[in-house]
């Protein structure tokens, strides 16, 4: 009986499968027991065809079992570890020393990529064993630090290695390579719009949530795409975080350390955003993990959505459990919405009438109420020029995305310097009482707060939100003590101190 | 019970016109003939149609007055008849009268009554202008009557209380009923700070198109004067105001722009012979001249306490060098960005958003579309 370690994917984390086949004599069939999925039991024509390539013929009853027995396996990914385990059984190889395999086999016995290279890369590790993996997946497992790894070109590669008629190679880690790509779009290349680039700025340095408000055309897919390129780029932890989601979906690594973007169009479904769907893969909120999660007509997208984005956004990880079992997947994102100021997007612009109804107006802001905002700190409207307004402020340079990531990072580091202590990594994580403690307010900003609440009417959770957005607008000066210009400021971003926004078309008191 | 308040009820209730009471006091008749006497000679000797009795009969069998009464108790409503002392003098001018009126919260007693009215679908600009009048109406003893919806009305009563008066909310449907329910808070904050909640509709009355128009004419009656914001040429506000012109009241209506729909009714107004509503203070000036002991506010952040009038020079020693010279830049031209302003001006967007919020919360400048910032009426 031989044993051959393989992997199935829970997660972001790999389980070690052991392999174990069995030939009895009878007519030829293979049978896959311990809770295959469909592509594992195919994977029988796969290993069938592969082993034919290296003059392995298979013949009478082939028993593979998969242990544990009672954790469902999925994915191409085992048909290496099968492969090798009937080449042993048959014995095509006499003895194989203690290692992971993965990988999917082609026909003609060639490897193929597969999703989850990283957590096998981790598995191994973890175990001290070295790994098999398809050539293909070699750069992701390369950036994983101290695993013996192999990339395996195809079957007849492996099965001489595995010999000793002719060593692979080990895989040479490498470092997270440094992808100096421009800013696309540069924050240069938004033309005006000074207060929304001053509020991304904002957002950026603290981690903060950011609603877009303004008519099409004004730019704020535009600027959401251009705060990718102000957030400092990843470091080498958040990396391997970005890395192991992606790793676990199969997508290639070619951004480096740059945060990773996520557009969400509106009819997107529930599993597709959260997570879920066969074999509990990762969502698009888990895929921006560490990035930017921009969620454009934010009032499109149905409630239900909306209001299970709350709990990832809060918790900055995200729990898929259905019947199959639960995992959790990372999703510390940035998260910027965008919408109209009302269905025809025309409202309060010069330059076009708006065309909706009272009632469709009213709607529309309704939707944009609920408790997901009290996740958002800051709501910038964004004025459409007109072309006169274009051409005047064209010959103001405006900063490039460079020179503000070296603001958001300083500031970001007087945030790690404070909080880390207390184990936080920025202004948006703390807790408001913690908060309210540290930023030692002085007898002119209290009192320049109080009149503030009052005049605007705030609620104590728009005060909070003020107090945070504050904090960051002074570590973004570089100021130890909140004063009241930084308070002055952050009241220019909140919620309703714009028409636009569900607040002042409300009275409340 | 009184036969007086339940004949009122009934006759309130099947819309009778005020016409029927006015015959049946003339008549020498006592209230209880509604109910004593049969269909055909109430019809002959009043003029009350067949469907109005017989909606009467109904309403009698089911003991609908008790009820009606006692949940007007319960909720703490008062009923204003049309007889009585404290029936508002202004309705007396209507041709069909209401013949009571349920009433939540007090109804104030003096002070000269102003109608703010205009559409539900207002421009920003429309908002600030309503919510501007309401506060400094309100500030000097006014009373600010409008009909509780949304947009215009909404933002005249919502001035009203920041400026610290009363006002009147005459709604359109049942007064225990809350129209549109965005205003849940608005209305209960009319009734705290001593305003009231009118409407001569019976309790629970839902909301109908044809109940609305109705109610306008109480809008009208109430005031002595009459403003109208902002209004498209067919809409309640301009039945409104041809209803006050009629009573003889004072028709003011501010000049909105040409180009856009919602001015249009309001704009005729003015080329019809409306007074042009061009200054709030001025506008109040006349209806209350100014007192001559204007006490200082206390000096804070954000200047001058509510309550206090801001005086034009006044206004710019409490604001910051910044803040000063923007809102010099704005009352010189609005609608400008703050891209804009940074291109002109020598300050950065920072610093401009910094007293763009301080001005705003102070109701010196409002947002008149996304990113676009006008200095408030004045």
């Amino acid at each position: 009986m031989s044993t051959i370690l393989g992997l199935t994917l829970r997660g972001t984390r790999a389980l070690c499968v052991e392999v174990e086949a069995e030939v009895t004599g009878g007519l030829f069939a293979i049978t896959i027991v311990g809770l295959p999925d469909a592509s594992v039991r195919e994977a029988r024509e796969r290993v069938r065809a592969a082993l034919r390539t290296v003059e392995i013929p298979l013949r009478g009853r082939v028993t593979v079992n998969l242990a544990p027995a009672d954790i469902p396996k999925e994915g191409a990914l085992l048909d290496l570890p099968l492969a090798v385990a009937l080449a042993c059984r048959t014995g095509a190889i006499d003895e194989v020393p203690p290692a992971l395999f993965m990988g999917e086999l082609a026909l003609d016995g060639r490897l193929r990529r597969v999703r989850g290279a990283v957590p096998a890369a981790l598995l191994a590790r973890t175990m001290g064993l070295p790994l098999f993996v398809p050539l293909e997946n070699v750069p992701e497992v390369a950036l994983v630090e101290g695993v013996v790894a192999y990339g395996v070109p195809d079957l007849p590669a492996l099965f001489a290695h595995l010999r000793g008629e002719a060593e692979l190679s080990p895989v040479a880690s490498c470092e997270i390579p440094e992808h100096e790509a421009e800013p696309d779009p540069d924050m240069a290349d938004v033309k005006g719009q000074f207060q929304a680039k001053r509020g991304l700025e904002i957002a950026a340095a603290g981690h903060h949530n950011i609603f877009l408000v303004g008519s099409p055309g004004s730019g704020k897919t535009m600027l959401a795409r251009a705060l990718r390129g102000i957030l400092p780029p990843l470091s080498k932890e958040d990396f391997m975080e970005v890395l192991l989601v992606r790793s676990t979906l199969g997508v290639a690594v070619e951004d480096g350390r740059r945060p990773p973007y996520r557009a969400v169009h509106h009819t997107a479904t529930l599993p597709a955003i959260c997570g879920g769907g066969s074999g509990l893969r990762p969502g698009e909120i888990s895929r921006a993990h560490r990035g930017v999660l921009f969620l454009d007509e934010f009032p499109e997208f149905p409630r239900d959505l909306v209001e299970a984005l709350r709990q990832p956004l809060e918790d900055g990880e995200i729990v898929v459990s259905r019947a199959s079992g639960s995992v959790t997947y990372p999703s510390r994102v940035l998260l910027v919405a965008a919408a109209n100021p009302c269905p025809c997007g025309n409202d309060g612009d010069p330059s076009e009438p708006c065309r909706c109804s009272a009632s469709e107006r009213e709607r529309y802001a309704r939707r944009l109420s609920g408790p997901i905002l009290d996740r958002i700190d800051l709501y910038v409207s964004v004025p459409r020029l007109t072309p006169e307004e274009l051409v005047a402020v064209e010959g103001h340079g405006a900063e490039s995305s460079a020179d503000i990531r070296r603001r958001v990072t300083a500031a970001r580091e007087r945030q790690r310097e404070r909080w880390t202590p207390l184990g936080f990594g920025c202004n948006a994580e703390v807790p408001e009482k913690l908060l309210r403690k540290e930023l030692r307010l002085g007898g002119a900003e209290r009192r320049f707060l109080e009149d503030a609440a009052r005049r605007c009417r705030l609620s104590g959770r728009g005060l909070a939100r003020i107090l945070r957005v504050a904090r960051t607008v002074a570590d973004l000066e570089g100021a130890d003590a909140v004063g009241t210009t930084h308070l002055a400021e952050a009241l220019a971003y909140r919620q309703g101190g714009n028409a636009w926004t569900t607040g002042s078309r409300r009275f409340s008191s | 019970m009184d036969d007086r308040i339940k004949a009122l009820l009934l006759l309130n209730a099947v819309f009778a016109p005020s016409r029927v009471w006015d015959l049946l006091r003339e008549r020498g008749l006592p209230p209880e003939a509604l109910w004593e006497r049969g269909c055909d000679t109430l019809h002959r000797e009043v003029g009350l149609s067949g469907n109005a009795s017989g909606g009467l009969e109904k309403l009698l069998r089911r003991g609908w007055v008790e009820k009606e009464k006692s949940r007007c108790d319960d909720e703490g409503l008062r009923l204003v008849l049309c007889d009585d002392p404290d029936y508002p003098k202004g309705l007396e001018d209507l041709e069909e009268r209401p013949l009571l009126l349920y009433v939540r919260g007090r109804f104030p007693r003096s002070g000269p009554f102003v109608a703010v009215v205009g559409t539900r679908r207002c421009t920003s600009y429309g908002r600030a202008v309503a919510s501007a009048l309401g506060s400094e109406l309100a500030r000097r003893g006014c009373v600010v009557v409008s009909g509780g919806a949304l947009g215009i009305d909404g933002a005249a009563h919502g001035g009203a209380l920041e400026g610290g008066g009363s006002t009147v909310a005459v709604f359109g449907t049942g007064v225990d009923r809350i129209f549109p329910s965005e205003h849940e808070d608005l209305f209960r904050n009319i009734v705290a700070k001593g305003g009231a909640l009118v409407s001569e509709y019976p309790l629970g009355t839902p909301g109908r198109g044809w109940l609305f128009p109705r109610r306008n004419r109480i809008i009208a009656a109430l005031s002595s004067h009459l403003v109208v914001v902002e209004a498209p040429e067919r809409s309640g506000a301009i039945i409104t105001a041809r209803l006050a012109g009629e009573m003889g009241r004072e028709l003011w209506a501010v000049p909105g722009r040409i180009d856009e729909k919602v001015c249009r009714g309001s704009n005729a107004l003015l080329a019809d012979g409306a007074f042009p509503l061009v200054q709030v203070e001025q506008f109040v000036d006349l209806l209350r001249p100014r007192s001559s002991s204007s006490e200082e506010g206390q000096l804070s952040f954000f200047g001058a306490e509510d309550g206090m009038p801001e005086e034009e020079d006044g206004v710019f020693s409490t604001l910051s060098a910044d803040e000063t010279r923007l809102l010099r830049l704005l009352r010189e031209r609005g609608d400008r960005t703050i891209d804009n302003m940074a291109a002109e001006g020598t300050m950065s967007p920072a610093r401009i958003s910094a007293a763009l919020a301080v001005l705003c919360a102070r109701g010196l400048v409002y947002e008149s579309g996304p990113g676009r910032w006008r200095a408030g009426p004045r």
